[in-house]
């Protein structure tokens, strides 16, 4: 441990404190949501209430009658999970036969999965508002919403569930085919319980990604799917009236996500990187 | 069932509704592009509905090309998207070598670091712009009223007030300008990407060659040196994998764009869209294509790199 060794006491010192003032800067915007969510609408433009005030719970309390909070809330919980499983369903099969029988072509269907991930969203914009409005007549529904989260997450989905079941030995697989147990057998008594962390983290990571989604859950709802992403957006520029309700509202639409994503830093490198980095 | 129909029709579900979701909307968008298609046109109502008889060839893209708003969009994208980069490489790789090794609280301190990448974009936008950067009431115009008053108070101080007398009162700055929206994009996106670095890097860093580091230092290499020589080589693919990623999903930004600048005039590829979706859907599409174009560029190269660890 030569490195640990050269460094001194004083420097070791510096760099506790550098990178705790660094983990406080990042966090403070949040900090501050947070903080400001306690002050009255009126406290929270006032500079002599920055830090010291009365803490209010005012503005969770009246969220529904300020900004039907719970309305969105529940469409964001709707589309999310919805999305989140029907793309595990969908991509748990796919990812096991890419997996366990692989063919020459499985590199190539998923990069191009992967591609699919890079297209601008924006480039659609129109034929998907005219396809789901005047065509389908599925616009501003939750079925819609959890299609396109689920659409977008798919390749991603795939791929982390893909290098999870690759470290799965094919042994243990095919010890299962000759007990004579079927595909779905495979999949539910084997697979299944071997990769659970794998899918779980996979699961919660999708989760997030839907939840956070802000172009087509904006652009493709007006009120009866809108979710949280929609709410915030709509009430953009307050012009400093409502900085203690907004804030609120806010704090509770991000609150949750960020705890949940302490949970999942690891497997977010995967997800994100689609493992080009280890 | 051979041993290869199996397979592919596990497969299929997941090929197909990709499939869809790319062919379909793609080749409307190709298609619209090439025609005159409208929403609101009283003089030309058969331009309103899409009709191979209103075909314009390239008409579209020349007008596109041609409009002030396009290349401005284009420049406006490269400045956010080549700002946000920067900044969230230098920082990342910073941030990286600062807490990669171990001291009191490092656990608590990479979760308040990797936080703001938790946070949705549309409360990333309201909360900087507003509780933050207004100029008024937000933290910055809080913090330079502070700053004056404090000023002002030297200027009257003993012996050292002539020297405060020459500073000048300082202006808060409005972000909600043209070009300041844009350094406020730029700001918010990095303090939320940031983080994302951080991680990939530290996840890299990791897998340093520690035994190279030792002999390294045995042969008297400083910090300096060896950050220089050994670390940073290190982080070259790493580094390249974090621009890419991050070049494909800010070409896209949209939310921060649209709570932040609405209506003040900037504007990037994807809010140039959207508003000429509002009615001229042929200058839409043909922008589109060119946005696909732009993400392909870089997509390509990412799909090699991903593409080369993909088997390992």
């Amino acid at each position: 441990m030569a490195i640990v060794a050269q460094s001194t006491r004083y420097g070791k010192v510096t760099r506790t404190i550098l990178a705790w003032a660094v983990g406080l800067l990042f966090f403070f915007p949040i900090f501050w949501l947070v903080l400001t969510s306690f002050k009255t609408d009126a406290d929270a433009v006032k500079p002599e209430f920055l830090f010291f005030f009365t803490p209010t719970l005012e503005n969770y309390l009246n969220m529904t009658e300020n900004y039907d909070y719970w309305r969105f809330a529940t469409n964001s919980i709707i589309t999310s999970i919805f999305a989140t499983v029907f793309t595990l369903a969908v991509g748990i099969p796919c990812a096991y036969a890419m997996a366990f029988n692989p063919s020459r072509a499985t590199k190539d269907v998923l990069m191009w999965m992967l591609s699919t991930k890079m297209l601008p969203a924006a480039a659609v914009l129109y034929p998907m508002t005219f396809l789901t409005k005047n065509f389908l007549g599925i616009y501003d529904t939750h079925f819609l919403v959890i299609i396109v989260l689920s659409l977008i997450n798919l390749p991603i989905v795939v791929w982390m569930l893909f290098t999870y079941f690759k470290e799965i030995p094919k042994d243990i697989i095919e010890a299962g085919k000759m007990d004579g147990v079927n595909t779905w057998g495979e999949i539910r008594e084997i697979l299944i319980p071997l990769a659970w962390g794998g899918i779980a983290s996979t699961a919660l990571l999708c989760f997030i990604f839907c939840w956070n989604e802000a172009y087509w859950t904006v652009r493709l709802t007006t009120t009866e799917a809108a979710t949280l992403s929609k709410l915030i957006e709509g009430n953009r520029a307050p012009e400093g009236l409502f900085f203690g309700r907004l804030s609120a509202v806010s704090a509770a639409a991000v609150g949750p996500i960020v705890v949940l994503g302490w949970f999942c830093q690891k497997q977010l490198v995967q997800g994100l990187t689609f493992g080009a980095v280890k | 069932m051979s041993n290869r129909t199996l397979p592919r029709l596990l497969q299929s579900p997941a090929v197909i509704l990709l499939l869809i979701w790319m062919i379909v909307p793609l080749s409307m968008t190709l298609y619209f592009s090439f025609i005159r298609y409208v929403l609101n046109n009283l003089r030309r109502p058969e331009w309103t509905t899409p009709s191979f008889s209103n075909w314009r060839g390239f008409g579209n893209y020349e007008f596109v090309l041609n409009n002030k708003d396009f290349i401005f969009a284009i420049q406006n994208s490269l400045l956010i998207v080549g700002s946000i980069l920067f900044f969230t490489v230098i920082f990342g790789v910073l941030i990286a070598v600062l807490i990669n090794q171990s001291f009191p609280g490092r656990g608590i301190v990479r979760v308040l670091l990797i936080s703001p990448f938790f946070v949705m974009p549309a409360v990333n936008a309201v909360l900087w712009i507003n509780m933050i950067l207004d100029p008024v009431l937000g933290l910055q115009g809080i913090a330079v009223n502070g700053l004056n008053d404090i000023i002002v108070g030297l200027k009257d101080a003993p012996l050292v007030g002539w020297f405060f007398s020459l500073w000048p009162t300082l202006e808060p700055i409005s972000f909600r300008a043209t070009q300041t929206s844009a350094y406020a994009v730029i700001i918010m996106v990095t303090w939320q990407w940031t983080p994302f670095a951080v991680l990939i890097f530290m996840t890299s860093l990791q897998s340093e060659d520690q035994q190279q580091k030792e002999a390294a230092v045995l042969d008297g290499a400083g910090p300096w040196s060896q950050f220089r020589f050994l670390t940073l080589p290190h982080l070259g693919r790493p580094i390249a994998i974090v621009v890419m990623i991050q070049a494909i999903f800010h070409l896209s930004l949209y939310a921060e764009i649209e709570i932040v600048s609405r209506g003040n005039g900037n504007k990037n590829l994807p809010y140039l869209i959207g508003e000429f979706a509002n009615n001229n859907i042929g200058a839409a599409s043909a922008t589109g294509i060119f946005a696909v174009i732009l993400a392909n560029i870089v997509a390509i190269f990412l799909l090699r790199m991903i593409g080369k660890t993909l088997m390992e």
